[in-house]
């Protein structure tokens, strides 16, 4: 073996190992798409379409902040499991302080995911726009928040860029479903998940 | 042929030149334009006009109608760029909406006689079309435009 040979292997394998160790402890519902084609990519492959019922889901959130449950956050579980199991990427939107108007920074994030959505491949679906918060501030006004959002950016895709609306839905669950629980105050638990849900008949 | 005429001929030839030239210079944007993603479309609004939103339209969400109303109401107030670039952007974005609805007119051929669909439900025929060789290039070129591929 000719030297130096050990210590080039020695850094492959470390780099091999950080990317695993970045890969397991990074949550797969987490993932983020810069592209249309990152977007079409995680946005396919959904085998059976779930029965979710978003109105019942919501009412959970309500319920819970109502009832002053799980309140503290690190120990807050998911209202549900079953959005994780499902194809989706995670975005992160900007908005304007306290209210629902998209920055003019995250334009072009919408502009790619219409582009993503028209894709030929993913025309016969339909999608779930999951609103979030992070843990600061009361629960029941991130609630309200996080739908506001959810739903504006469902209104820029089919206002602006002509998406049937029958293709999308939206939800905003606030904190109660924090993309990192194990950091309930990230900013990363602001970003919204767009997930496939339905297939047409 | 009178002097007169001359004059309004050499004014109508300097109009074409004109008009010509104006054609020649925006043919480049046009057809850029033609072929425009959403998100590059955005991105130019975004990028060229977030200062101006700030400014002149807070409150206003990004939607096709009311920002561009608002922005050519506050054309006074908006910087040069602006000016010239949010009128590209949405004019983009009507564009390659456009080009959806083109693709039925423009792949009713193929749709009807090599995939069996009707042009009307275009979205039921994509799948076939986009695996079709030899498809017309006005076809082609409208899938493109519309962002199906």
């Amino acid at each position: 073996m000719r030297p130096g040979n050990g210590g080039l292997r020695d850094l492959c394998l470390l780099a091999i190992a950080l990317i695993a160790s970045a890969t397991l402890t990074f949550p797969l519902h987490a993932q983020t798409a810069d592209t249309p084609d990152d977007m079409v990519t995680r946005l396919s492959g959904l085998e059976t379409a779930p029965e979710l019922d978003l109105a019942a889901l919501r009412q959970r959130a309500v319920d819970r902040i109502k009832a002053k449950a799980d309140a503290v956050p690190l120990k807050r579980p998911p209202l549900t499991t079953e959005l994780r199991k499902l194809p989706q990427f995670t975005v992160g939107i900007r908005f304007d302080p306290d209210t629902s108007i998209v920055r003019p920074e995250s334009y072009q994030s919408l502009g790619r995911i219409a582009d993503a959505l028209l894709r030929q491949s993913l025309l016969p679906y339909g999608f779930l726009i999951v609103g979030h918060t992070e843990s600061t501030g009361k629960r029941d006004y991130n609630l309200t928040l996080s739908q506001k959002r959810a739903d504006s950016i469902r209104d820029v895709l089919v206002t602006t860029f002509k998406i049937s609306p029958k293709r999308l839905q939206a939800i905003g669950l606030g904190e109660e479903q924090l993309l990192d629980p194990a950091q309930p105050a990230a900013a990363i638990n602001q970003q919204f998940q767009i997930v496939t849900i339905a297939k047409a008949p | 042929m009178t002097i007169g005429d001359f004059i309004v001929s050499d004014e109508v030839m300097v109009h074409g030149r004109s008009i010509l030239l104006i054609l020649t210079l925006a043919a480049p944007s046009l057809a850029a334009a033609e072929t425009m993603s959403f998100g590059d479309a955005a991105a130019i609004l975004g990028n060229s006009c977030g200062k101006d939103i700030d400014d002149n339209c807070r409150g206003v969400n990004f939607d096709s109608i009311r920002l561009k109303d608002c922005l050519y109401r506050n054309q006074d107030s908006v910087s040069p760029q602006c000016r010239v670039d949010y009128l590209r952007a949405f004019d983009a974005i009507q564009k390659h909406i456009a080009a959806r609805a083109t693709v039925a007119r423009m792949c009713e051929y193929e749709v009807v006689k090599r995939c069996k669909g009707k042009a009307k439900e275009i979205s039921k025929s994509l799948d076939c079309l986009l695996q079709q060789s030899g498809v017309s290039a006005k076809c082609s070129q409208a899938i493109g435009d519309a962002g199906y591929r």
